[in-house]
């Protein structure tokens, strides 16, 4: 049975044909699948720092005391921050990734599409997170912080000691959210002519005619892959939650 | 009596229209234990947080030893690290260990060494009876168990002085003796304190002074012997009787 399907040489239906087509453009499909896992995880990654940076950076507070110049310094990030996750919250993807690709283009910069692919993943994500982020710092309890600074720990340390790693458990699965998101929205990075696993499908279709078997091909491709990492994450997740009982130090026991 | 550690001069603040604290004037000797008593929304709290800088008063200044402590991260960070606090909610961080939540501050901000902040940490966590739980999260202790923990995390700092902020309020009855008793050892040892506090008969015993707040204001600031049992301001006296009635 297997045998006969990978020899299929004149495919009469439409599971013939996905049959067909995946082996026939295999290396397309794999490197549209390596090129899609690509810019998901490295754009998903920066972005995810990005996002925090920017969090953090919305986060920050002013004091009546400090110097002019760090005052305005701070409204002034605080203010770019805010118009570029406005922006980017606002317009499609597709439509940042057109701007991205020819704007720079058109500056004389040779960017290539895959770089500007991972971009405008990182600009995407950046926004995003950075309102995960702010969310998930808004949701560890001020007590937290101000334990933290009526021992005259800086509010900077205070935030990366004790807030973030609070913070980063509870938003771990909006994380995992952001990232199938992405994997599947690279798709639209097609326009910008990267040949991730979409442009491989709309290729391969034409070539036959064949789109509807070429699109299911790179379903069950998205599918598998999307399948995987969720449970990946949720591994992670049970991990990250800890243990539920702890050890007594028998060493002090007499001290009670 | 000792030197002169903090001065309370003038403070006020505000919340919006609200006054909750009106040109109070304090001040805090070495080694003294000083209750403030009165009744919710006396301004108490918030004149414990204003000392420790986590509340801006809105006139007025805070002074550390004849130097005030201006709104500058830096400067109040130097000066939180010498006048602790503990909390009514005890604020333990959820993400450490008993263990971990007495080292960080002493880690981060004294940058003393692993070992030493270990030490630190057990030989308080002893004085308060917890070191048999530095592997727990503060998640599975009693609450009685927290603010012991929270107590001997604020005492690994070496503080000079140590703001109470309701520190038994948000406990069960039978966990506030446990909570008590530390304070009162603590009481022995010559730092100074500041505690805010509805329990009459410990701000009888082991305060030096006993402040009535009301409205805002310091409406009479004597050593308990005088305040429970002589009051001279009849709104102390009004509040006193209600408690001891109660």
């Amino acid at each position: 049975m297997g045998h006969r399907f990978l020899s299929i040489a004149d495919p009469t239906n439409s599971f013939e044909w996905m049959i067909f087509l995946s082996k026939k453009y295999l290396s397309m499909f794999l490197e549209g699948t390596w090129l899609t896992l690509y810019i998901a995880v490295l754009g998903t990654l920066l972005g995810f720092v990005l996002g925090y940076v920017i969090g953090i950076i919305q986060d920050l507070k002013i004091n009546q005391g400090d110097l002019f110049i760090k005052k305005i310094l701070i409204r002034l990030i605080k203010v770019v921050s805010t118009v570029y996750v406005e922006i980017f919250r606002d317009t499609p993807m597709i439509v940042q990734a057109m701007i991205i690709y020819y704007g720079i283009r058109q500056t004389g910069v040779d960017l290539t599409p895959v770089v500007a692919g991972v971009l405008v993943t990182v600009l995407n994500t950046g926004a995003y997170m950075a309102e995960t982020v702010r969310g998930g710092i808004g949701s560890i309890d001020l007590g937290q912080r101000e334990g933290a600074w009526a021992m005259g720990m800086s509010p900077m340390k205070t935030m990366f000691y004790i807030v973030l790693p609070q913070a980063f458990q509870n938003i771990i699965p909006e994380m995992a959210n952001t990232f199938l998101t992405n994997l599947k929205m690279t798709s639209v990075l097609n326009v910008i002519a990267v040949q991730e696993l979409f442009m491989a499908a709309k290729t391969v279709g034409g070539n036959y005619y064949k789109y509807f078997e070429s699109y299911l091909v790179i379903a069950v491709i998205y599918f598998v892959l999307c399948f995987v990492f969720n449970k990946i994450f949720g591994l992670i997740e049970k991990k990250m939650k800890g243990k539920e009982d702890y050890a007594l130090a028998v060493e002090y026991l007499d001290n009670e | 009596m000792g030197e002169s550690v903090l001065s309370i001069q003038n403070l006020s603040k505000s919340f919006g229209d609200h006054e909750v604290l009106r040109k109070i004037d304090m001040d805090v000797n070495a080694g003294e234990i000083i209750c403030i008593v009165g009744s919710s929304g006396s301004g108490k709290s918030t004149l414990l947080r204003c000392i420790n800088k986590l509340e801006r008063q809105t006139t007025g200044k805070v002074m550390y030893h004849g130097k005030e402590v201006r709104d500058v991260q830096r400067e109040i960070n130097e000066y939180r690290a010498k006048v602790g606090m503990v909390f009514q909610s005890f604020n333990l961080f959820n993400n450490m260990t008993v263990l971990q939540n007495c080292m960080i501050c002493t880690r981060k901000v004294l940058h003393i060494s692993k070992a030493e902040a270990f030490d630190r940490a057990i030989a308080h966590l002893k004085e308060v009876g917890m070191a048999p739980y530095i592997n727990a999260k503060p998640a599975q202790l009693s609450g009685g168990q927290k603010q012991r923990v929270a107590i001997a995390r604020s005492l690994c700092m070496n503080p000079e002085v140590l703001l109470f902020d309701e520190p038994t309020s948000a406990l069960d009855p039978e966990m506030v003796g446990e909570v008590l008793n530390v304070m009162k050892e603590l009481a022995t040892t010559g730092l100074t304190m500041i505690i805010v506090t509805h329990e009459m008969a410990f701000a009888r015993d082991v305060s030096t002074r006993t402040i009535f707040m009301d409205r805002g204001f310091v409406a009479e600031d004597a050593p308990p012997s005088e305040l429970f049992t002589n009051p001279k301001n009849p709104r102390t006296r009004e509040f006193l009787s209600r408690y001891l009635a109660g």
